[in-house]
């Protein structure tokens, strides 16, 4: 059957590669944001945070786009869902984009003072993250929900680090006053990890609606 | 590999408890002929009771023939012919013993235009129940609560002797319906009928249906798919095969349909990439 909606799917095309856009973004801040605390490096932290703003004007474009193409289309089945679960998508990436400032503005406070510990699991725990970030992209591209489900199923590696370095900050923290303030910055920093394992896991979900028509919680 | 482009639903759609189903038109296997030329192909359908039924499709697909099937309408137009089993409560309308005066009450149907007779108001609606003989008194209070059914009474109960063609499009189209239920039909067919109406009297027409699926069935030929997907309980898609006689291609919950539809077919048409 010929397609008789050309323009229809150039706005479905370009909000896609939107979506894929931002993700980019935001998996790049995600990893800056870490290398900003690894490397000391608070120029690098200052740009993650501000390129931030890229990401939220970006975010308020593909809603517009989405709602514009709702209005005028009137959209139904695999159409109405996709765009649905953009307008999903584009959100969780946006919260993303906010981890990463949270990550970013950690490292700007940690960066100067002693360094608590040296940093083994938090590195793991956001090479994890990021990879999802990058991979969950890529289910989205291809449309492929059994990738997306496995994505998902590593939502427990991570969540395993994080109670791991929880345990071993709030150690640290009974061991020492002094080690209250580092450890608690720590802290919040791996809740930013562990919220965007948990937001491609809300991804993970988008992919199999759309899919499937039937909304599943993975985690 | 999959993508965005060819991606169907995969998932079953959710099933109905049978104890609750109460099919009050059954066709099955029909097939339908103008001379040599057959514009049915085995199609079957199941029409619950006290639902709203849409058959939807690409014209020239057989939704409005199958929906003149229901109550013989075909039998007006010479050389046609229909085969197969069409049961109203278990009996074949198609069947040649059966009353056609009868079937059609108790079938009504809502024409695409408007059709007024060049009568009064009141006189449209009390035609049906004069020529079945009812009492002036019947009549009068048919014609009062046929008129409050479609939203018409407070309208026009000051002037029911004015002609009817002084109406509006959109309360012509409600008092032919008047009319249909005036003879206390069982069954209401309608074919596209708010194609000539105005978004306002469209969603008028709407309206009513969702209050007289209570006590009637309906089954409704539309163009509007977004109408469809609004006013119906369950949906079939048809389609021309490939000698051109109209099938069904897909029958279900007007949900399924239009968020889940199982066949490709029918995805492609409601998202409109069909042609």
């Amino acid at each position: 059957m010929a397609t008789t909606r050309t323009l229809f799917d150039q706005e479905l095309a370009e909000l896609k590669s939107g979506v894929i856009r931002m993700g980019s973004m935001v998996e790049q801040a995600i990893a800056e944001s870490m290398r900003a605390l690894v490397d000391r490096n608070n120029a690098l932290a200052k740009e993650v945070i501000a390129r931030d703003q890229e990401v939220n004007e970006l975010h308020r474009q593909l809603r517009e786009r989405a709602f514009m193409i709702m209005a005028t289309q009137q959209p139904v089945a695999r159409d109405l869902r996709l765009i649905v679960s953009f307008q999903h998508m584009v959100l969780e990436l946006e919260r993303m984009g906010d981890h990463a400032v949270g990550i970013a503005r950690a490292a700007l406070r940690l960066n100067d003072l002693p360094q608590l510990k040296p940093y083994i699991d938090l590195p793991r725990m956001a090479e994890i993250t990021e990879s999802q970030v990058h991979e969950i992209l890529g289910a989205v591209i291809e449309a492929d929900q059994d990738r997306a489900r496995a994505i998902a199923e590593r939502d427990d590696d991570v969540d395993v680090l994080y109670h791991k370095i929880w345990d071993e900050l709030v150690g640290f923290m009974v061991q020492d006053p002094a080690n209250v303030q580092r450890a608690a910055i720590l802290l919040f920093l791996a809740k930013d990890l562990e919220r965007i394992a948990d937001r491609v896991t809300n991804i993970a979900e988008d992919v199999v609606f759309l899919h499937t028509g039937r909304i599943v919680e993975l985690s | 590999m999959m993508t965005w482009a060819n991606m169907q639903a995969d998932v079953a759609a959710p099933t109905t408890h049978e104890a609750e189903i109460e099919i009050k038109l059954d066709a099955r296997h029909v097939n339908f002929f103008y001379g040599d030329f057959q514009a049915l192909q085995d199609a079957s359908l199941a029409v619950q009771a006290r639902k709203i039924t849409a058959l939807i499709g690409p014209s020239g697909c057989g939704k409005t023939t199958f929906l003149r099937i229901f109550n013989r309408m075909h039998d007006l137009t010479p050389g046609t012919r229909a085969t197969g089993e069409v049961l109203l409560d278990g009996h074949n309308v198609l069947s040649p013993d059966i009353d056609v005066i009868n079937l059609r009450r108790q079938v009504g149907m809502l024409f695409q235009r408007a059709n007024p007779f060049p009568k009064s108001i009141y006189d449209n609606v009390a035609y049906g129940p004069h020529i079945l003989g009812w009492s002036k008194q019947q009549i009068s209070e048919i014609v009062e609560e046929s008129l409050k059914d479609t939203g018409l009474w407070e309208e026009v109960k000051d002037r029911l002797q004015r002609s009817a063609l002084n109406l509006s499009g959109g309360q012509q189209q409600r008092l032919c319906l008047a009319r249909a239920l005036a003879v206390k039909p069982e069954v209401i067919l309608m074919d596209e009928p708010a194609s000539a109406l105005d978004p306002i009297a469209t969603l008028r027409i709407e309206e009513l249906m969702q209050e007289l699926k209570k006590r009637y069935t309906i089954v409704i030929v539309t163009h509007n798919m977004q109408q469809s997907a609004r006013v119906s309980d369950f949906t079939a898609f048809m389609l021309m095969n490939e000698r051109r006689a109209g099938e069904v291609i897909e029958f279900g919950p007007t949900d399924d349909i239009f968020n889940r539809p199982k066949d490709s077919r029918t995805e492609d048409y409601i998202t409109g990439r069909f042609g």
